[in-house]
């Protein structure tokens, strides 16, 4: 989950972090009453969950009561990356000495966490990393150890600070690694870190948490911070599919996907693709669905307009087959479809599953019209390809 | 022989008396694994399908004397599971809760390698060795005894692997389910390196998909394993920037995509199968007929 910047910048305040006096707006009126608070000049940034905010236009300055009016309003009427912002930060203006860029992350390639500074604060960070990597000073934390006082200081020494800024900033290292691992972080970000005299000021704050451990953080909810999904925008099927809290994604084809488990939900878009045809979503129905949520996931997949035949499959594991076959009919009974549902059935329970589909085929015959179910023979490939055909006589073509 | 699990194999159940941990004992047990005790804190005295249950991995382990443990605790206590597991001298776990905290998982992960201990997952569907056990939750229906080893982040992908493998004749020596989480126990190399000092396997199918640096990490090791690796990646067709069930599935800049996957597996000499059909084939010509 990613914080917003304002967010962000309590839990660094809370940990000893200093961070110009600033305040959230929601309207021009606040943030012109803040910006008179806080004290002329200042800087004006939009809220927004997604990177690249200076780039398009997200932050601007102002000296004056006309100024903040002004931008504010830009601000807050504008998109970035199709996010509307809805708050603005205005923070006091800091006179800067130099800026210098701080962050900590996990390296996936060596499984521990990772402190990297450079000078060149203030700048898209990954452009420096390719351009002038030896700009960029990195050092791996050990799993269970703290940060120490000599290598915060030879991070700062190594991002060019002199002088007593070395321990200062050395310090604040080591509480920004704190805030990482108290929070369960996934990055905790300054850019930039701005010397300004003899003070230093967290001028941004990023800050990710694991979604996974959010569980143990009781306090982000007494700090004001709502647990939320890290998109920006959602389709209408997408937010009906969170609701029910399906992992769901629109796709532009018309072949409805129902397959089971993330990583074949996955394969299964590239297997339909390699055949010719077009996933008209992702879904992940793995880990042992209910016969109510199936009979859901079905709707989902049969409502959309752009869809014309479903694929589906299922290979029980820690689901089981009967309860498909059960999720099915629930779904079939309620609704029905004249859509095509191409499908497959394997592993646990599966011949269970393929009866309770056969019984209610003979009971209720009219309910199957287009309805096709294989068993373990037939490989999936095959009844994918069978899925692609009939999507194509489905389309006229 | 096969790899982590086998007949010989003692295995413990951590979680033994919650609603997965009954089920899939009762599954593992049909299917002929020797689970000889099982843990639950409180719990100690019961029974689980005539599975002695201890409140302490400890007393499992002076009771019973296990070689293995599957963990069906709550992802939140998944971890603490391991290392009670570790510290009692357990040397093979296997880790079935998914989105397991990552913190969690780096000291996991950092525990296991500093006392030479295999652990496999989290979100594994288990380690299954055809004809000799199978631990975790995989359905023993997709499986047959036989000459390839498997290992796959994804449950399913681990099912049509072995699904692909059995129709084929080839079979499988083992197969592992690598885990969908970010962090994981074990990589790809990890588990390859143990089917490469396996007499039976003669060859392995690695399968990755978007997301994570796994196969990466995996090609850059390729010279090490001296067996023929094939590789399967899913997520060729995934649009970029979203994110796709699995925790470790979010396409980033550059790495991670299936693209990055396919390229460093092939500079490495890796063949790709682009769809499971295509592994038979490649296995033809590597080790001969089914």
């Amino acid at each position: 989950m990613r914080l917003y910047e304002y967010e962000a910048k309590e839990i660094f305040e809370s940990a000893k972090i200093p961070v110009p006096p600033r305040k959230v707006a929601r309207s021009a009126e606040e943030a012109k009453a803040a910006a008179e608070e806080i004290g002329f000049p200042v800087v004006v940034k939009a809220q927004v969950l997604v990177g690249g905010r200076g780039k398009a236009g997200g932050v601007g300055f102002a000296d004056s009561v006309e100024e903040i009016e002004e931008i504010a309003s830009k601000l807050l009427g504008m998109k970035i990356k199709d996010a509307p912002v809805d708050s603005v930060l205005v923070e006091k203006k800091v006179d800067v000495d130099k800026e210098v860029y701080i962050g900590v992350t996990i390296d996936r390639f060596e499984f521990k966490p990772i402190v990297i500074v450079s000078s060149e604060g203030g700048v898209d960070i990954e452009e420096v990393a390719e351009k002038q990597p030896e700009k960029i000073h990195k050092l791996h934390v050990e799993v269970n150890e703290k940060l120490k006082s000599y290598q915060g200081r030879l991070l700062a020494s190594s991002a060019g600070l002199k002088g007593k800024m070395i321990s200062k900033v050395g310090g604040l290292l080591q509480r920004l690694y704190g805030v990482f691992k108290k929070y369960d972080a996934k990055i905790a970000e300054i850019n930039p870190l701005i010397v300004s005299g003899e003070s230093i000021y967290a001028a941004d704050a990023k800050l990710i948490l694991d979604d996974d451990s959010l569980f143990r953080h009781p306090e982000l909810e007494e700090k004001g911070i709502s647990m939320r999904h890290d998109v920006s925008e959602l389709t209408e099927r997408e937010k009906l599919a969170q609701a029910e809290g399906i992992p769901y994604l629109d796709l532009d084809g018309n072949i409805g996907m129902f397959p089971g488990g993330a990583g074949f939900g996955i394969a299964s878009i590239d297997l339909v693709k390699q055949l010719g045809g077009e996933p008209a979503n992702f879904m992940d129905s793995g880990g042992g669905p209910t016969p109510e949520r199936i009979a859901k996931m079905l709707d989902l997949l049969v409502d959309n307009p752009n869809v014309v035949t479903i694929f589906g499959a299922r290979f029980g594991g820690i689901s089981r087959c009967d309860d498909f076959a059960k999720g099915v009919m629930i779904f079939l009974e309620a609704k029905g479809t004249k859509k095509p549902i191409i499908m497959r059935m394997t592993g646990n329970k599966w011949k269970e599953g393929m009866e309770i589909l056969e019984n209610a085929k003979n009971e209720k015959p009219e309910l199957f019209e287009k309805i096709e179910v294989f068993g373990i023979d037939t490989p999936i490939e095959e009844v994918a390809k069978r899925a692609v055909e009939v999507a194509k006589e489905e389309t006229g073509g | 022989m096969a790899i982590i699990v086998d007949d010989k194999s003692k295995v413990m159940v951590q979680g033994i008396t919650g609603g997965a941990g009954k089920f899939h004992t009762k599954n593992m047990i049909e299917y002929g694994t020797n689970i000889v005790g099982g843990v639950t804190p409180g719990k100690g005295g019961q029974e689980v399908e005539g599975v002695p249950v201890y409140d302490t991995v400890r007393a499992c382990v002076m009771g019973e004397n296990p070689d293995v443990s599957v963990v069906f605790v709550p992802a939140r206590f998944a971890a603490d599971a391991v290392m009670e597991c570790l510290d009692e001298g357990l040397k093979r776990i296997i880790l079935v809760p998914e989105r397991i905290p990552i913190h969690d998982m780096l000291e996991v992960r950092h525990k296991a390698r500093k006392m030479e201990a295999t652990v496999v997952g989290g979100n594994s569907p288990g380690v299954v060795s055809p004809g000799k056990a199978n631990v975790g939750i995989m359905p023993p229906i997709a499986f047959s005894e036989g000459r390839v080893g498997t290992v796959a982040r994804s449950g399913a992908i681990t099912y049509y692997l072995a699904d692909t493998l059995t129709h084929s004749g080839y079979g499988e020596t083992t197969c592992v389910g690598l885990g969908g989480d970010p962090i994981l126990g074990s990589n790809f190399e990890d588990i390859l390196k143990l089917y490469d000092n396996d007499p039976e396997t003669e060859a392995m199918v690695m399968a990755g998909e978007i997301g994570g640096l796994y196969e990466e990490i995996a090609s850059q090791h390729m010279s090490e394993i001296k067996k023929p690796v094939i590789a399967f990646i899913a997520g060729l067709y995934a649009p970029p920037g979203k994110r796709m069930g699995h925790a470790g599935a979010i396409v980033e800049k550059g790495m991670g995509t299936a693209e990055s996957k396919v390229k460093a597996l092939s500079d490495a000499g890796v063949p790709i199968a682009k769809k499971f059909s295509d592994i038979p084939k490649l296995l033809e010509e590597r080790i001969g007929k089914a």
